[in-house]
């Protein structure tokens, strides 16, 4: 085989896209939390909407393996919360404010799965470095 | 014959061979662990005949095929292993990587690595010994 040396190296960059991804993840669902009670500028109109982050596996041509790359982030279709506030700056006609669809228990599970991935991600650069390390004490025979 | 075709070293170096590749898919397994419909893989385990040489089908790894309409290697055997559990925990996107699982590979994964590495330092200072110099 042709790339022995750099397999070790291949196991870590696809590591690396797995953390990069996770950190992407994460950076969407603080944007989410820290926009949970943005109201719209003007009145009656439409606050911020959740964004959703995707993945996908796309094969690198230059590691010849499969590593994953944060997709689209795309808009969360879903309702707003509607409350009703006549004397928010916000508030349509009818006195109601409608408050972002992003549910902050939804954004706090989903950051600990985007977590546990990431370390995951991690032990595998660890390991990888260990098996480098071995790989070096041979020498020292 | 050079030290390097002693029929221990080179089964040792072909099992560190595949502990490195099977590195490789297991990351590739744990960093998609988030795609949709993604299926993990593992490699077939390599077997050696008593001389020390590979048997069965441990050899190059198959092609990787992103898409339908490519063709494959004719005859090839494919050294790739289906994950034969994984439909229990498949999530409804298709995804089907179990972390517990794919974690405790990679942790056998690089113990059975030390192990080969360290059989092969035993054997180089096996040889030492066998010249004197040990």
């Amino acid at each position: 085989m042709a790339n022995d040396s750099s397999d070790f190296g291949r196991s870590m960059a696809i590591a690396t896209s797995g953390l990069r991804a996770q950190a992407g993840r994460i950076r969407v669902i603080s944007e989410n939390i820290a926009n949970a009670e943005s109201t719209a500028q003007s009145a009656g109109g439409d606050p911020y909407r959740r964004k959703v982050p995707t993945f996908s596996s796309a094969l690198d041509r230059t590691l010849d393996a499969q590593v994953v790359t944060l997709g689209k982030i795309k808009p969360d279709q879903s309702n707003f919360r509607v409350k009703y506030e006549p004397n928010n700056p916000a508030a349509d006609a009818s006195g109601n404010v409608k408050y972002p669809n992003v549910n902050s228990m939804v954004e706090m599970t989903d950051m600990r799965d985007a977590q546990r991935s990431y370390e995951a991600n991690l032990n595998i650069i660890s390991a990888t470095r260990r098996m480098i390390q071995r790989t070096l004490d041979i020498l020292k025979t | 014959m050079s030290i390097n075709d002693l029929p221990v070293l080179s089964a040792l170096r072909t099992k560190m061979q595949w502990h490195q590749e099977r590195q490789r898919v297991l990351s590739e397994n744990v960093s998609n662990s988030d795609t949709p419909r993604f299926r993990p893989r593992d490699l077939v385990e390599p077997k050696f005949d008593k001389a020390g040489a590979v048997t069965g089908s441990m050899g190059p790894l198959a092609m990787a095929r992103t898409s339908a309409s490519h063709m494959g290697p004719s005859g090839a055997q494919s050294s790739f292993d289906q994950n034969k559990n994984a439909g229990f925990e498949t999530r409804p996107a298709g995804n089907a990587v179990n972390l517990e699982e794919e974690m405790m590979k990679v942790a056998a994964n690089q113990m059975d690595y030390a192990a080969a590495t360290s059989l092969y330092s035993k054997s180089l200072h096996l040889l030492k010994t066998a010249l004197g110099k040990g």
